[in-house]
């Protein structure tokens, strides 16, 4: 790699919970992998972050530690010390798993996850965010940073799509490129009574990518801790590759957007 | 029915203001007035009042109530102080009058305090129940309303539920509402508010006339308003409002959630089976929790989805958390979902369903615990 080149951060964000981030976020991990970039993926759902349970990997060390070294040894820091290796069958990519205990994930600093980032974008071609679903001010400073954000939706009932209408606005009000928002819909053919159509109509553009319900597959990979696109062939991982495939077709994405945090309160009412 | 009203106000250009907003009201009719407590207590029976304002401004009629309730005992008694205390509404309220209202207030104001308080009087001591989840789409809102229908139902006493989840409330949605003033108006106001003013706050649900909401944000950065100490404000005046008060919250440890679970009366951790960690993210919340030295009797697991639905099921997740599971919901997808996207709930739909028995079974115990106290 370049020096001073930066990798690209594809971050994976929701205003509803339970919608897939993290099953999505390892899979475009684990397939960025396949077409031959080297990957890290960091688990942002700091509380209850399920990135090293879905993959049931023991790691040493999380982004508490990162965070910790970093502020105390600010000269020889380096972020790959506290990376864990996911491999299978000769693939492998790098995770930062979430803090490991409560009080250590309530005590992560924003600026603490930018400058992690920041490096991890030096060493990596790729490196995949997963987060929560709430407009937290570290969530929004990761989209501050971010190269593309997939924003990911569900068509279950009306407060979710209340939630995926209200996030889109908003994520729409910070002033991004419009190609940075991807709007993905996961589980495409679960029990509804909604309609597709009109969900577009009223995020007022089509969904980007749609991806198909499958819930046997979905729920193997977990129990088995690997990635969907490395195991099984069906409707769900076909899609995920295809999915990732769009994205790394696209060139003119890769540019990273430098703008600093501002308070994105202020940037809403402007 | 008409008032018949005694005013005790010691400042005398008050005395007049409050006077002239009274006498304003049609079925309300001033018969007396005093700016000394102790000239109301002598002389007042000559009326036959049956509502009574009293001013506790002046520290030493806070100690006359009593007196007052017992000389008057067919009369309901109000306070008026400039200034909202929850500390004094609850000492007023176990000294025996009704309610609290703050001066000067409007014609609207004071009428509003009377029928709110005139029947059931302020709650002395409310439940406050604090809904947590680990991780959102946990159920959770569907069991607050759900829940409050039913404690609402049963009781019969004031319910208000405060939807907490600031930046995506779906309260509003769940009972169709559109709400003009939601939390953040409450707690931007939250200083200049009294009991009645805040009640004006919580929507009205149709056709259940004693359970109230105050909705959440209508835009996620609105949540930014939202400051935790006029927040607690509005739970604590909540408390003299409603004798349940259920917050929803957020997923997650953060300041409203932490600062909701600590002004509760009993915390509910909710999660919802989905074959994924549910059940170790719930242990390690349930260890934040033991640092309250009464978690035992505090903090009440509930799953929902919960497949079979059955009591060995409950124990077996009893179990696995080293915790009593407090209820057990099963999965009823298609009813709660359906119910919330028509804004009506599900235990009022169809009762007789394994649901709505688990949710009205939660709601006796509620009640029954707080008959206990
Ligand atoms: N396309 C799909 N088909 C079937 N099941 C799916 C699909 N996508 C995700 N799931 C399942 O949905 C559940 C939630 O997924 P996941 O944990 O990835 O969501 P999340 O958005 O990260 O949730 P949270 O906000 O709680 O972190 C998991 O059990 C997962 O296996
Ligand atoms: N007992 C249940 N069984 C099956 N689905 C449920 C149950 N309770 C809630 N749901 C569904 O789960 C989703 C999330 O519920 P909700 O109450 O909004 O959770 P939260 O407030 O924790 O996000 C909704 O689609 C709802 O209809
Ligand atoms: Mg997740
Ligand atoms: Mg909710």
């Amino acid at each position: 790699m370049e020096e001073g080149r930066r990798g690209i951060v594809a971050t994976v964000f929701s205003t509803a919970s339970a919608v897939g981030k993290t099953l999505i976020a390892i899979n475009m991990a684990a397939e960025l992998v396949r077409e031959g970039y080297h990957v890290c993926l960091v688990d942002l759902d700091l509380q209850f972050g399920d990135v090293a349970n879905y993959l049931h990997l023991e790691a040493e060390y999380s982004l508490a530690d990162a965070q910790r070294e970093a502020k105390t040894n600010t000269e020889g820091f380096d972020v790959k010390k506290f990376l864990t290796v996911y491999g299978y069958q000769g693939w492998s990519f790098y995770v930062l798993p979430a803090p490991f205990a409560l009080e250590e994930a309530y005590n992560i600093s924003t600026p603490a996850v930018q400058h992690i980032l920041q490096q991890l974008q030096l060493d990596f071609d790729f490196v995949v965010v997963d987060t929560t679903s709430a407009f937290s001010e570290m969530n929004l400073a990761v989209m501050d940073m971010s190269t593309i954000i997939t924003f990911l939706g569900i068509v279950d009932f009306i407060p979710t799509i209340k939630n995926m209408k209200i996030g889109c606005d908003t994520i729409r009000s910070l002033g991004y490129e419009a190609n940075k928002i991807r709007i993905v819909l996961n589980r495409s053919n679960s029990k509804t009574k909604i309609d597709l159509a009109d969900v577009e109509q009223l995020l007022g553009e089509p969904f980007y990518h749609v991806l198909p319900n499958a819930f046997e597959p979905a729920r193997k990979s977990i129990q088995t801790g690997v990635p969907l696109v490395y195991s099984s062939t069906n409707a769900l991982s076909t899609e995920l590759r295809a999915l990732v495939e769009r994205y790394t077709n696209r060139t003119s994405s890769h540019e990273s957007s430098s703008s600093g945090v501002s308070s994105w309160f202020k940037k809403i009412f402007n | 029915m008409d008032y018949r009203v005694i005013l005790i106000e010691n400042n005398r250009v008050m005395l007049e203001r409050l006077s002239s907003v009274v006498r304003g009201i049609d079925g309300y009719e001033l018969d007396a007035r005093y700016q000394q407590a102790g000239d109301a207590l002598g002389q007042g029976k000559m009326f036959q009042p049956n509502l009574i304002l009293l001013d506790i401004d002046v520290p030493q009629n806070l100690a006359l109530i009593p007196e007052f309730t017992d000389a008057f005992p067919g009369a309901a008694l109000l306070c008026l102080s400039s200034n909202w205390n929850a500390n004094n509404a609850a000492q007023i309220v176990k000294a025996g009058a009704k309610g609290y209202l703050l001066k000067p207030f409007t014609a609207q104001e004071f009428i509003e305090a009377v029928h709110t308080f005139g029947r059931s009087g302020m709650a002395a001591s409310s439940e406050t129940l604090a809904f947590f989840s680990p991780k959102g789409k946990s159920g959770k809102t569907t069991l607050v309303a759900n829940l409050a229908l039913s404690l609402a139902r049963k009781s019969g006493e004031g319910v208000g539920i405060i939807d907490a989840d600031l930046q995506f409330g779906d309260m509003a949605v769940f009972f169709n509402l559109s709400p003009q003033s939601t939390i953040v108006e409450a707690v931007r106001d939250i200083e200049f508010l009294s009991p009645i003013t805040l009640n004006s706050y919580f929507l009205e649900v149709p056709e259940v006339d004693n359970l109230r909401i105050l909705c959440g944000t209508k835009k996620p950065d609105y949540a930014e308003l939202v400051d935790i100490e006029p927040f607690e404000e509005v739970v604590r005046m909540a408390q003299s409002l409603f004798r349940y008060v259920l917050i929803d919250l957020p997923p997650g440890f953060n300041p409203v959630s932490i600062s909701a679970a600590e002004l509760s009366t009993q915390t509910y951790l909710v999660a919802m089976i989905g074959g994924g960690f549910e059940i170790q993210h719930m242990r390690r919340a349930m260890e934040i929790f033991k640092a309250w030295p009464d978690y035992g009797k505090r903090v009440k697991p509930v799953f929902t989805r919960v497949e079979p639905c059955t009591d060995e099921q409950r124990q077996w997740l009893s179990r696995e958390m080293d915790f009593p599971v407090d209820a057990i919901l099963p999965n009823e997808y298609l009813l709660v979902s359906a119910a919330a996207n028509n804004g009506r709930m599900a235990v009022d739909n169809r009762s007789g369903t394994v649901f709505a028995d688990n949710i009205n079974r939660l709601a006796d115990e509620i009640i029954g615990r707080r008959k206990m106290r």
